[in-house]
């Protein structure tokens, strides 16, 4: 008990005034704003794709876009709540990307079945996964390190969430400039590559998010 | 005064704009409601004040993650659990270790003590060097042929402690033999 009581006096002796971390909303309303401008630069650099404004009238595309967008705002959403102790005492936040990610699978398969006859499947391929991975360095660069001045007690959730969140800047900005018609090299080389990003983000949430 | 217990969320917020003696009070009620917590899932009273100490440091550390504006015990209790649990995940991981050296002991040790190189009473002269219950645990295991259970069952000890014992032992006499 006299340790207790010593360790109280030196943490008392240590405390000066502190300012409270944001609320989750207001810290993911500056990611997603931040995002947001970051996708906006990205494409006035690389071009939008010339058939955007055609693609737009397709219902299909503008439900993978809507579903993807919804990825993008749940997972930033997630992450800034898994950026608390407490998750801020709003798990079902926390929890929201796995309702995004199913209505994305369902939207992702009526697609593919819309889909016929299939387009032919374009030359590339890995070059895909490779642009929108260093795509999302950046902002996954700078969504760890904020959310390293919290203290998460969910870290591997945590980085799975915050990497999947950058993962989806990079593949909104893809989808938005390449010219191509083919859902299922999208799925190939777009969004399965989603499952290894959330590996590896649940590995680099352990290693980047200790406290 | 507010009793320190009574608004936890009031002092936190005095806390968070410098007030020390709420803080104080924040603290101690802190560790008065988060000690049966660890006690009910730590038998050691010294590792109990130990990691309450360390959960303490943590609450010190993130008290810029909790706002004053929601309940403050879910918020202290998500930190008491996450550092009970990783100081639940090091201790059962340093008894895996041990439990892997010691069949590794056993592997290499219990040939020869039972064949016929080593056998219990060619070494009982250093047997009897080490510590009683150490002495003891081996004379019952080698000499007598009781099993790591039967031992703790007669001697009021725990199986693992025994197995334990038995461990510390085998590596004192390895270092004896191989000089």
């Amino acid at each position: 008990m006299n340790d207790i009581e010593h360790l109280v006096e030196d943490l008392v002796r240590d405390a000066a005034p502190v300012k409270p971390a944001p609320h989750p909303f207001r810290l993911s309303l500056v990611w997603l704003a931040c995002s947001a401008a970051y996708i906006v630069v990205s494409l006035a650099i690389s071009g939008l794709r010339p058939d955007l404004m055609h693609k737009f009238h397709q219902f299909w595309f503008d439900a993978e876009l809507a579903a993807l967008l919804l990825i993008f705002v749940t997972t930033t959403l997630s992450a800034a709540a898994l950026s608390f102790p407490d998750l801020h005492q709003m798990r079902r936040l926390a929890l929201a990307p796995a309702i995004a990610f199913a209505l994305f699978v369902v939207v992702i398969f009526l697609s593919w079945r819309a889909n016929q006859p299939p387009p032919p499947l374009p030359v590339h391929s890995f070059e895909c996964t490779i642009s929108i991975t260093l795509s999302s360095i950046l902002p996954a660069v700078w969504t760890f390190y904020t959310m390293r001045r919290y203290a998460s007690t969910h870290q591997r959730w945590a980085g799975m969430t915050a990497l999947l969140s950058a993962f989806s800047v990079g593949a909104l900005w893809l989808r938005l400039y390449e010219l191509n018609d083919s859902i299922v090299h999208v799925i190939e080389w777009h969004y399965l590559p989603m499952l290894g990003i959330g590996l590896v983000g649940w590995w680099l949430g352990k290693a980047l998010l200790k406290w | 005064m507010t009793e320190p217990t009574d608004n936890l969320e009031a002092l936190m917020r005095q806390a968070l704009a410098g007030d020390k003696r709420a803080y104080a009070d924040l603290l101690r009620a802190t560790s008065h409601f988060l000690r049966p917590y660890l006690a009910k899932r730590i038998n050691s009273a010294s590792e109990v004040d130990d990691l309450l100490q360390e959960i303490l440091i943590s609450i010190h550390k993130a008290r810029h993650t909790y706002d004053g504006m929601r309940p403050y015990k879910p918020w202290a209790y998500a930190i008491a659990k996450f550092r009970l649990q990783d100081h639940l995940r090091s201790h059962y991981a340093d008894h895996l270790q041990q439990a892997v050296e010691l069949s590794e002991v056993e592997e290499t040790l219990s040939e020869p003590v039972t064949e016929s190189e080593i056998s219990y009473e060619s070494i009982s002269g250093e047997i009897q060097k080490l510590p009683p219950k150490q002495a003891a645990i081996l004379e019952l295991m080698h000499r007598e042929g009781y099993t790591a259970k039967e031992v703790a069952e007669k001697i009021g000890m725990k199986e693992s402690a025994v197995k334990v014992a038995a461990h510390r032992a085998y590596k004192l006499l390895r270092k004896v033999l191989e000089r």
